[in-house]
C-alpha cells in the first residue's frame, strides 16, 4: 500500500487549528470529562483536580492546547492513509465518540438486556414487536405510495383536465396538511360516514402513510419523467414505438435514475414518520420503546436503543438504494 | 387523570368533516355495545400502556396494573373475555369509537367537556394530586412552592389546578382550595416527562412537579430523586368511560362497579397496587 505524501500545512489549515484551539480553551475543559482524562499528565504540574480547588486558567489553556494537538495529529495521520481507510477510520472515530457521548449519560443501559418472566430481553422484545411492525408498515406503505405517486405524476402530466385537477388537488392536500391530522381524518373521521369505513389501526396507518408519501413521491416521479431529454421521445417516435411502449421502455428506465435517490430519502423519512401510527395503538418501534421504558422508568434508555435500531435499518436501506442506483445508472458509466 | 382534556383539535376535526361531507355524526344505537359484547363474548377496553401503576406492560410482556385489573373484573362479572387496545389519549377522548372498543378504564376524570363526548357510567376510584420536589430542594411546605417553576402535563387537570380553573363536575367531588401559585407553569406531553426534567437537579429546569401521588411514588421507587411535599392538593374522581348512546351497557357497568365497591373488590385492588385505599373520598 502506497502512503500518501505528507503535505505541508496550508494557511486554511493553520487558521482552522487556531479557531479550534480558541474554542477548546473557551470551553474551559480543564475540569471537564476530557480534562479528567489528562489528569495523570497534568496533576504533577497543577496539583490534583477536585477537592473544591478552583481550576486555574493556565490549566484550561494547557488542556485545550493538548486536545488541539491531539486532534490535529489525528487528521495529519489520517491523511497519510489511502482513501477507503480514511473513511473507515473517521467513521470508527465518530462512532466511538457517539458511544462515549451515550455512555456519559447517567443512565442504566443494562436494561436493554434484562429479561423478565417472559424470558425475552427488552431489546429482543423491542425488535420482535416494534422494529418488525415499523418495517412491515413502512415497506407496504412505500409500495402503495409508489403506485399513488406514479398515478398522480401521470395525472399532472396529462392533458385531461379532470385528471390534472384530481392529481394536483391530491398532491396539494396531502403535502399541505400534517400527517398526524391525516391519520386522525382516516381513523376518527371516516367511521362517521358509516361503520363499514371503520378501518383497523394498521390499515388506517398504512393508508395515511401511503397517501401522504404518495403525494411527495408524485413530485419526485414527475421531476424524474420530465428530466428525460425530449430528444428521447423524438427518437422513439422515429423508431415507430407507440406512446405506451416509449414510456415503458425508453422514458421510465432513464427517469428511474433520477427517481431512486430521493425515493430512498423518502423511505428513510417514512421509517421514522411511521411512529405516528402509534396514536391508534399500534406498537411500532418508538411506541414499544416508550411502553417498555415506562414500566421501569427507563424511557430514555429504551429510546436510545430504538434510535440505534432505526439507524441500522436506515443503513441497510441506504445499501439497497445504492445497488438500485447502480443498476439504473448503468447507461451512464464510462 | 393526568391526561390532556379533549383537545379542540378532535372536535374541530369532527366538525370539519361533518360540514365538509354534510352528514350527521353517527350515534350508537341503544343496546348496540352490550349486544356486541355479549354476542362476541369479548369486552374490549382501551388503556394507556405507559401509565404505571395504573396500566403498563409487566415483565411477562402482558398488560397489567390497577386499571387492567378493574377491566378484567368487569369482564369476568359480565361473563366475557377481556381484550385490550391502546389507542392514544386524543383518539379515545375524540369519542365516536365506531365499535372498535367498548369501554375505557383509563383513569379518566369525568369533566364537563368530556361528558359531552363520552358517557361516564361509574366512578371507580379517586386519585390524590401532589407536589414533589428534588431531594436536594430546601422546600418543605406547600407555601414555599409559591413563585416556583412547576412542571406538569399540558391541558390536564393538574394544569387546570395550577391555573386555578379546575372544574370537575362529577358527583362526590371532594372540595379543595388553590394552595399554590406557581411562578411559572411548564407543561409537558405527560407529567412523567416533567419528572425527567426535575431529575436533572433542583432548579435546573424545574423546582417542582405536580402530578398523581401514586405515579410520583412509583417514580421514587424506581430511583427518581424526588420527595413529596405536603398533603395532597385535591382528590380527583376517576371513571369508566363509554361511547355515547348505550344506556343498557352503561347501567350494566354502573351496577358492576357498585357491586365491586360494596363487596370490597375495588378496595382490595387499590391496596394491591397503591398500598392505600383510594376507592372512597378521604
Amino acid at each position: 500500500m502506497r502512503l500518501r505524501q505528507f503535505c505541508p500545512a496550508s494557511v486554511a489549515e493553520i487558521a482552522g487549528v487556531a479557531v479550534l484551539l480558541l474554542i477548546l480553551i473557551w470551553l474551559e475543559p480543564g475540569d471537564g470529562k476530557t480534562g479528567g482524562l489528562l489528569a495523570p499528565l497534568l496533576n504533577p504540574l497543577f496539583g490534583s483536580l477536585g477537592n473544591g480547588h478552583e481550576v486555574s486558567s493556565a490549566r484550561h489553556i494547557v488542556t485545550g492546547l493538548l486536545l488541539t494537538i491531539a486532534l490535529w495529529l489525528n487528521f495529519a495521520t489520517l491523511r497519510l492513509l489511502p482513501w477507503p481507510l480514511q473513511v473507515a477510520a473517521v467513521w470508527l472515530e465518530l462512532l466511538l465518540l457517539f458511544a462515549a457521548f451515550v455512555s456519559s449519560f447517567d443512565r442504566d443501559l443494562g436494561v436493554w438486556f434484562e429479561s423478565g418472566r417472559a424470558g425475552q430481553t427488552n431489546l429482543a422484545y423491542l425488535i420482535s414487536t416494534g422494529a418488525f411492525t415499523t418495517l412491515y408498515v413502512s415497506i407496504i406503505s412505500i409500495g402503495i405510495a409508489c403506485v399513488f405517486a406514479m398515478t398522480a405524476a401521470l395525472g399532472r402530466l396529462s392533458r385531461s383536465g379532470p385528471a390534472y385537477a384530481i392529481a394536483t388537488f391530491y398532491i396539494s392536500f396531502f403535502r399541505g396538511t400534517p400527517l398526524l391530522l391525516q391519520v386522525y381524518l382516516i381513523y376518527v373521521g371516516l367511521p362517521q360516514l358509516g361503520r363499514e369505513f371503520a378501518l383497523d389501526a394498521v390499515p388506517s396507518g398504512i393508508l395515511a402513510l401511503s397517501l401522504c408519501y404518495g403525494a411527495y413521491l408524485a413530485e419526485i416521479f414527475r421531476a424524474g419523467i420530465i428530466g428525460v431529454p425530449h430528444g428521447q421521445h423524438d427518437a422513439a417516435l422515429a423508431l415507430g414505438l407507440d406512446r405506451r411502449l416509449t414510456f415503458r421502455k425508453i422514458i421510465l428506465p432513464q427517469a428511474m435514475r433520477l427517481i431512486v435517490p430521493p425515493t430512498g430519502n423518502q423511505f428513510i423519512a417514512m421509517l421514522k414518520d411511521s411512529s405516528l401510527v402509534s396514536v391508534m395503538g399500534v406498537w411500532e418501534l418508538t411506541k414499544t420503546a416508550q411502553v417498555i421504558g415506562k414500566r421501569d422508568f427507563k424511557v430514555f434508555e429504551m429510546l436510545i436503543a430504538a434510535a440505534i435500531i432505526y439507524w441500522l435499518i436506515s443503513i441497510v436501506f441506504e445499501l439497497i438504494q445504492s445497488r438500485i442506483e447502480a443498476y439504473y445508472g448503468k447507461g451512464r458509466q464510462r | 387523570m393526568t391526561k390532556t382534556t379533549l383537545t379542540g383539535l378532535s372536535s374541530t376535526l369532527t366538525l370539519a368533516l361533518t360540514l365538509a361531507l354534510a352528514l350527521p355524526g353517527s350515534n350508537a344505537l341503544a343496546g348496540e355495545t352490550l349486544d356486541r359484547v355479549l354476542q362476541s363474548k369479548t369486552l374490549t377496553m382501551s388503556s394507556d400502556p405507559e401509565y404505571p401503576p395504573q396500566s403498563f406492560l409487566n415483565d411477562a410482556n402482558e398488560m397489567d396494573g390497577f386499571d387492567i385489573d378493574v377491566g378484567k373484573e368487569i369482564a369476568r362479572r359480565m361473563g366475557v373475555e377481556l381484550a385490550i387496545v391502546t389507542p392514544g389519549w386524543e383518539i379515545i377522548t375524540a369519542g365516536h369509537w365506531a365499535g372498535r372498543w367498548d369501554m375505557s378504564v383509563g383513569s379518566m376524570t369525568p369533566t364537563k367537556s368530556r361528558a359531552e363526548i363520552l358517557d361516564f357510567p361509574a366512578i371507580y376510584y379517586y386519585t390524590p394530586a401532589a407536589f414533589a420536589v428534588h431531594t436536594e430542594s430546601s422546600v418543605n411546605t406547600l407555601a414555599e412552592l409559591n413563585g416556583k417553576v412547576i412542571g406538569t402535563c399540558g391541558g390536564c387537570t393538574y394544569d387546570a389546578y395550577l391555573n386555578k380553573e379546575l372544574v370537575i363536575d362529577a358527583q362526590n367531588v371532594p372540595g379543595f382550595e388553590y394552595q399554590v401559585t406557581a411562578g411559572e407553569i411548564k407543561t409537558y406531553e405527560t407529567d412523567t416527562n416533567a419528572y425527567d426534567d426535575l431529575r436533572l437537579g433542583d432548579g435546573v429546569r424545574l423546582d417542582a412537579v405536580f402530578s398523581a401521588l401514586p405515579t410520583i411514588q412509583e417514580a421514587i421507587k424506581n430511583g427518581y430523586p424526588l420527595r413529596v411535599v405536603g398533603a395532597p392538593a385535591f382528590y380527583e374522581p376517576l371513571a369508566v368511560a363509554t361511547d355515547k348512546g348505550d344506556a343498557e351497557f352503561n347501567a350494566r357497568i354502573a351496577e358492576i362497579i357498585a357491586a365491586m365497591h360494596a363487596d370490597g373488590t375495588l378496595k382490595k385492588l387499590s391496596m394491591k397496587w397503591y398500598g392505600v385505599d383510594l376507592t372512597t373520598v378521604q
